[in-house]
């Protein structure tokens, strides 16, 4: 019965299953219980002519409907970047979050959704034999395209997760430039961590850890569910937090957006360093000009930093390749194949009797066929693993750097204007500045509205 | 775009122009990759029947409230026992739909009368919550027609499914979309 | 959702107040509405319906009182109960979800409009530390980065440190891996050795012996006279309280049978030297089953098939299709519930025992619809080793297994074919289109020939050396006769002997199927009989053991009485005979033998001179 061993994955995870080939499988799997079960009792023939009902097979949610995701999906890609680029209309984008909320989010249950489809993409890299759904596929693609010309405009209102957290987001606090970026490289050490577990075959993390399917779906386990309340909640006053901090799509976004040919900007004409949009982000992504005059720090030591980082950077892969090997015996067990192995070993060495056909009993009965071929794809899993996790590890070691040297390049920057890879094309900040207000016609001067809040100081 | 001219901004506006074009270009060799695999089918998870053991994660693992695994009939290999070892407790205390003697916990399955001795067992799955004692025990004693199912109305096809994920025989895989069920025919 | 900026609200505080009010309103009523789905939850997982204590000891209190109507009355009204429960709490949750969405919706805008109303509009001020800063965050946030990186590594490290692999350090080849995975089995069970094939062979480990055809190796010794009555010539009689019809298994010093009746299945082991109970084991039921609910025809029983070892475990099957293993201290080791067979009288066809295997031929179903299948199981752990499928419809005889043409071989009898199988991979060797009716006696393996018996019409010797369909070609001779219906035939190779149930015993030629004698025993006979040496043990049903010379002429050179019922088939080793009567196993012989020397192959010259000068 090694055969069960041998396609653990594929069964696991979405793979080619042409008919035959399923069959064939079939044929062999057998298991002794499912041969019992044969007509011991021979169907009868009714003398008075019963008919037999049919067995109910409810269709599936039908292809047409998917492709149907497909074209909202880009439609709203196309509303959401026409929406932040023409009328520059916050309402509108606001909008469409609702729509998207209601559609992607609380209708499609969160599933399809492109943050997960990074885990199909991983997969079909790392397994030649599994075939990425075309709408999996389109899904990965389509925001990543857009963001290449546009920014992330997919963040802004067509993604159910992110709308989910703009709209609830009630009085935003600022979070130190410092924690920004510290917290800001999570985000690339889940994509890695969620790459090489899809593409090792072994989890789906990215998914199963999702904080906001549970509430699309009103049901899920009650750790997932508090999450998803916490962020909620957290999102009330931190703006989209996991967008931030923990979304790996954005983080892909985020790198898409830096070479995004065009983005949108606060002021539609000129810049008048007014200041008023300064605070207006809630999401920390408004950068202030350069300040003018001579720098405060000496250009030599920035050059020395700079490059001394440079040559930090290998090493820094190295370390991190060095502690992903470190991780990858225990990052394999989240393999199904090498947590059976791990089970039966387990209870080889401390035997613990299950009660008939609970769970546990029947791994164990699975594990007990052949172990030998058990051990085998173990360990042919953790080979790949060791790899995988070698590779992340080099990765983590990479984003810090490359973040660390990011962090002393200097800038130029005349205008105010949105950080390229942290906007997410919201059009909050547009109405602050004077300049569009004058565009659309409405009063100019804000100045008289600041005086309620002094006077209400006294 | 951004309106300014000199020579270290167009440096950059060039060097950023370039990596977006092959990043897309990359982006279109992915496509392209996807596009080779040409089976490429959409799929939807299903339960194979012949490598269930009635384990009873269905009923749990499932990210819904209530299962998306439900119990389904073949009808065509149904013994129309008087004495269904699926719808019977063991050893029932009399062959009457009588609480007691019901092996359902939902009491979703109906029992009608067809014609001397013959029953027949209907599912009712707005009731049925996937437990599968009806299922082990036609299995066990009886012909195996009652078999789990994953019913499409219900399942939100996740990308990864969490019954699946716990299932003891690993007897949830994808299945193509045009045939999303895996009834039981015969006995195999 | 921000609200526009338009121009500024001149009710802002009122606008706010209002607002803080709803959001109040809202917040408490998020969370009444959570509180109440967490009561539910916590509750639902503590209050399971469907695993009760109540109703579990209601029905619990039902099978010990069928006709108890308030007990009933009181299932049925917990069974509405807790599935109305569930219903509502399913009812609860999905309206809780979308009221919370709802709620908090509410929550979210209210706080919102406060939050407007109470916006503070930007006032630039000069800022003229802004470069210094931008200087002083750049450092911070590189320091925090390095602190992010820091701490995943932190992270990576003591992830992989924390966690504990099983799976061995290295990586290994998948050869090595096997050989963990066997390091690993054998470090849980203790390394018991298989016992030699001459061990197996010295005892009496399967029904009708080593080789499962009723015939004693050559140096057996058995006892010629005894008397019940006086006790003379028996060594020992223990009552047996277990109802059975399955002959008792020896292996060294213990004895085992087995015993079942509606209620439980269990396994019985017997000192051989002294008749001591040493223990009986319970067998589980099937925990799903309706355990012996098949009520079993009076001349079968709920225990018919005879226990098999393999000098390590001691294997079981009863009539309800539970296969067990019992340890030699009568622990369960492994138990396999094979479903309740679909044949008239329940499971009873008897266990076989090749190598480390044993081997359950577990036919059933009728001729049109056979669901039929041989089986090996390993021994210590009762994995499927092999599992082959037949088309043979529900048969009672017991398979053998002997070597011959260089495999080793099982042969099943089934209608309508004798099929030989591959012992060590279940393939199949070669089959015989021959076998009509329900088919009980038993195949011997004798002279290189296998003998078989169709009920009740001819005897015939088939060649075992075949593959495929052997019909036409390696039927060696088959003659017709007084013919049994039960009882297995027996041959040490020159005669084959065959008893019918009215007691007509006769005679045959191995070599030839050349009718040699006939004789009236005037008794029924249950028994299949054996051969020992030169003697063939007959033994009736009213108790009656016959000992007969094998001999071209028929010679009875004893007749003695057991003084009870008597229906299983003898074991024979360590120079005694047990007998399973209706009420007591009797351990019968010459003398009382040292009890240490059960354990030693005896020398081949007592033996002779045993079986050739018994005592009287």
């Amino acid at each position: 019965m090694s055969v069960s061993l041998a396609p653990a994955k594929a069964s696991r995870l979405p793979l080619r299953t042409s008919g035959r080939n399923w069959l064939l499988r079939l044929s062999f799997l057998l298991s002794p219980a499912a041969i019992l079960a044969a007509s011991r009792f021979p169907p009868p023939d009714f003398e008075g002519g019963h008919k037999l009902p049919e067995t109910t097979t409810p269709a599936a949610r039908g292809l047409v409907l998917e492709y149907l995701d497909v074209a909202l999906l880009l439609g709203c890609l196309a509303l959401a970047t026409w929406l932040a680029y023409r009328p520059r209309s916050r309402r509108g984008l606001a909008w469409l979050s609702l729509f998207s909320l209601g559609y992607f989010g609380f209708y499609r249950k969160g599933c399809i959704c492109a943050i997960g489809s990074i885990q199909n993409v991983a997969l079909g890299f790392a397994d030649r034999s599994y075939a990425i759904p075309l709408t999996v596929l389109l899904f990965f693609l389509a925001p990543l395209v857009v963001a290449l010309f546009f920014g992330r405009t997919f963040c802004a209102a067509v993604c159910p997760q992110g709308a989910i957290q703009d709209l609830v987001l009630v009085k935003p606090l600022k979070v130190p430039a410092w924690l920004e970026h510290g917290l800001g490289v999570i985000p690339f050490l889940f994509l890695g961590t969620g790459a090489i577990f899809a593409a090792t075959g072994s989890a789906f993390l990215i998914c199963r850890f999702d904080p906001f399917v549970p509430i699309f779906r009103l049901s899920g386990s009650l750790s997932l569910l508090t999450l998803g309340a916490a962020f909620l909640l957290v999102g009330m006053f931190v703006g989209r937090p996991y967008c931030r901090f923990l979304c790996p799509y954005g983080a892909m976004l985020r790198v898409a957006s830096l070479l995004a040919k065009w983005r949108v900007r606060v002021t539609p004409t000129l810049c008048t360093q007014c200041r008023l949009c300064e605070h207006e982000c809630p999401f920390g992504a408004m950068r202030t000009p350069t300040p003018s005059g001579r720098a405060p720090e000496a250009p030599a030591v920035e050059r020395k930093r700079l490059a001394g980082l440079v040559v930090l950077l290998p090493f820094l892969i190295a370390g991190g390749a060095l502690a992903g090997w470190r991780l990858a015996p225990a990052a394999a067990q989240l393999h199904p194949t090498v947590e059976l192995a791990e089970f039966h070993l387990a209870n080889q060495k401390s035997p613990t009797v299950y009660p008939p056909m609970t769970p546990e009993a029947l791994k164990l009965e699975r594990a007990a066929e052949d172990p030998a071929a058990l051990l085998a794809a173990a360990q042919k899993v953790r080979e790949k693993m060791t790899l995988a996790s070698w590779l992340v590890g080099a990765w983590a070691g990479l984003v810090i750097g490359l973040k660390l040297i990011a962090l002393s390049m200097r800038v130029t920057r005349t205008d105010f204007e949105p950080d390229r890879g942290a906007c997410v094309a919201c059009a909050r900040c547009f109405l602050s500045c004077p300049a569009e207000r004058q565009r659309r016609g409405l009063p100019v001067d804000p100045l008289p509205a600041a005086m309620p809040a002094t006077a209400s100081k006294s | 775009m951004s309106g300014h001219s000199s020579p270290m901004v167009n440096r950059r506006d060039f060097l950023r122009g370039a990596t977006r074009s092959l990043t897309v270009l990359g982006l279109g060799g992915l496509a392209g990759m996807a596009a080779s695999r040409a089976t490429a089918q959409t799929t939807r998870w299903q339960i194979d029947p012949h490598k269930c053991v009635r384990c009873g994660n269905c009923a749990t693992m499932c990210v819904l409230k209530e299962s998306a695994v439900k119990c389904v009939h073949a009808f065509a290999m149904c013994g129309y026992c008087q004495l269904c070892t699926g719808y019977f407790e063991p050893e029932p205390n009399a062959l009457t739909t009588a609480a007691e003697n019901q092996l359902c916990p939902t009491s979703a399955i109906k029992r009608t009368y067809v014609e001397d001795p013959y029953y027949e067992y209907t599912i009712d799955e707005s009731l049925c919550i996937g437990c599968a004692k009806c299922v082990e025990g036609c299995s066990r004693f009886g012909n195996g027609s009652l078999f789990l199912q994953i019913r499409h109305d219900r399942c939100v096809n996740c990308n990864e499914c969490a019954i699946a994920r716990n299932c003891p025989t690993e007897a949830i895989s994808r299945v193509p979309i045009h045939h999303p069920y895996l009834l039981k025919t015969e006995g195999h | 959702m921000n609200v526009a900026k338009t121009t500024p609200v001149i009710g802002a505080s009122a606008v706010h107040r209002v607002a803080l009010t709803s959001a109040a309103v809202a917040g408490a009523f998020v969370l009444l509405v959570v509180s109440v789905l967490l009561n539910q939850f916590i509750t639902a997982t503590t209050n399971d319906p469907w695993k009760s204590p109540q109703l579990l000891e209601a029905k619990e209190r039902l099978r010990a009182a069928p006709k108890d109507e308030a007990v009933k009355a009181r299932i049925r009204d917990l069974d509405l109960r807790f599935r109305e429960d569930y219903r509502r709490r399913l009812r609860l949750a999905a309206s809780g979800g979308w009221l919370l969405v709802a709620g908090t919706a509410v929550l979210v805008l209210s706080l919102q409009a406060a939050s407007e109303a109470k916006r503070q509009l930007p006032l630039p001020r000069p800022d003229p530390d802004a470069a210094k800063r931008a200087v002083r965050t750049a450092a911070q946030s590189r320091r925090a980065v390095a602190v992010a990186g820091a701490l995943a590594v932190v992270a990576m490290v003591s992830t992989g440190l924390g966690i504990r692999s099983l799976l061995g350090g290295k990586l290994a080849a998948p050869g090595a891996s096997a050989a963990i995975a066997s390091g690993a089995a054998a470090a849980v069970a203790p390394a018991v050795p298989l016992p030699p094939p001459a061990e197996f062979a010295r005892n009496w480990p399967r029904f009708r012996g080593p080789d499962g055809g009723g015939l004693a190796p050559p140096d057996t010794v058995a006892p010629l006279t005894w008397d019940a009555k006086s006790g003379a010539g028996v060594i020992w009689k223990s009552p047996v309280p277990a109802a059975g019809f399955n002959s008792p298994i020896v292996w060294n010093d213990r004895v085992f049978l087995s015993g079942a009746t509606k209620e439980k299945r269990e396994v019985l082991c017997f000192d051989a030297r002294d008749g001591r109970l040493l223990w009986t084991c319970a067998v589980p039921a099937d925990p799903r089953g309706p355990g012996n609910a098949k009520e079993p025809i009076d001349d079968t029983g709920y225990a018919a098939s005879t226990m098999a070892t393999d000098g390590r475990n001691a294997f079981v099957i009863f009539g309800n299709g539970t296969l067990a293993a019992v340890t030699f201290d009568g622990k369960v080791a492994w138990t396999k519930h094979l479903g309740m067979p679909n044949n008239a009288y329940g499971h009873a066809t008897s266990l076989a025992v090749w190598q480390d295997r044993v081997i359950v031929q577990y036919d059933q179903g009728t001729p049109e619809a056979p669901n039929s299948k041989i089986v090996a199981f390993d021994g210590l752990t009762g994995r499927v080793a092999w599992e082959t499928a037949r088309k043979i419809p529900c048969s009672w005889a017991t398979p053998i297994v002997f070597e011959a043409a260089g495999k080793a071989q099982i042969v099943t009898l089934g209608e309508p074919h004798v099929i030989a199988y591959d012992a060590s991979n279940g393939a199949e060797l070669w089959r015989v289109e021959l076998m009509h009716g329900e088919i009980a006696p038993s195949p011997v393996f004798a002279g290189g020939r296998v003998l078989v018996v169709n009920p009740t019409q001819f005897l015939a010797a088939l060649k075992p050396d075949g593959s495929g369909d052997v019909t036409a070609s390696h039927v060696a001779w088959k003659v017709e006769g007084v013919i049994p219906d039960v009882v297995s035939p027996v041959s040490d190779g020159e005669f084959a002997f065959v008893s019918d149930s009215g007691g007509v015993l006769t005679c045959f030629e191995a070599a030839t199927g050349k009718q040699v004698w006939e004789k009236d025993l005037q008794a029924q006979v249950q028994a299949s009989p054996v051969i020992v040496g030169k003697r063939l043990y007959v033994c009736t049903t009213a108790g009656t053991m016959f000992v007969i010379e094998v001999a071209r002429e028929f010679r009875q050179l004893a007749r003695n009485e057991l003084g009870e019922k008597f229906f299983a088939s003898p074991a024979l080793a360590g120079g005694r005979m047990f007998l399973r009567g209706d009420k007591h196993l009797f351990c019968l012989g010459v003398e009382r033998v040292d009890p240490n020397a059960l354990q030693e192959p005896r020398p081949p010259q007592r033996v002779e001179g045993n079986a050739l000068h018994p005592k009287p």
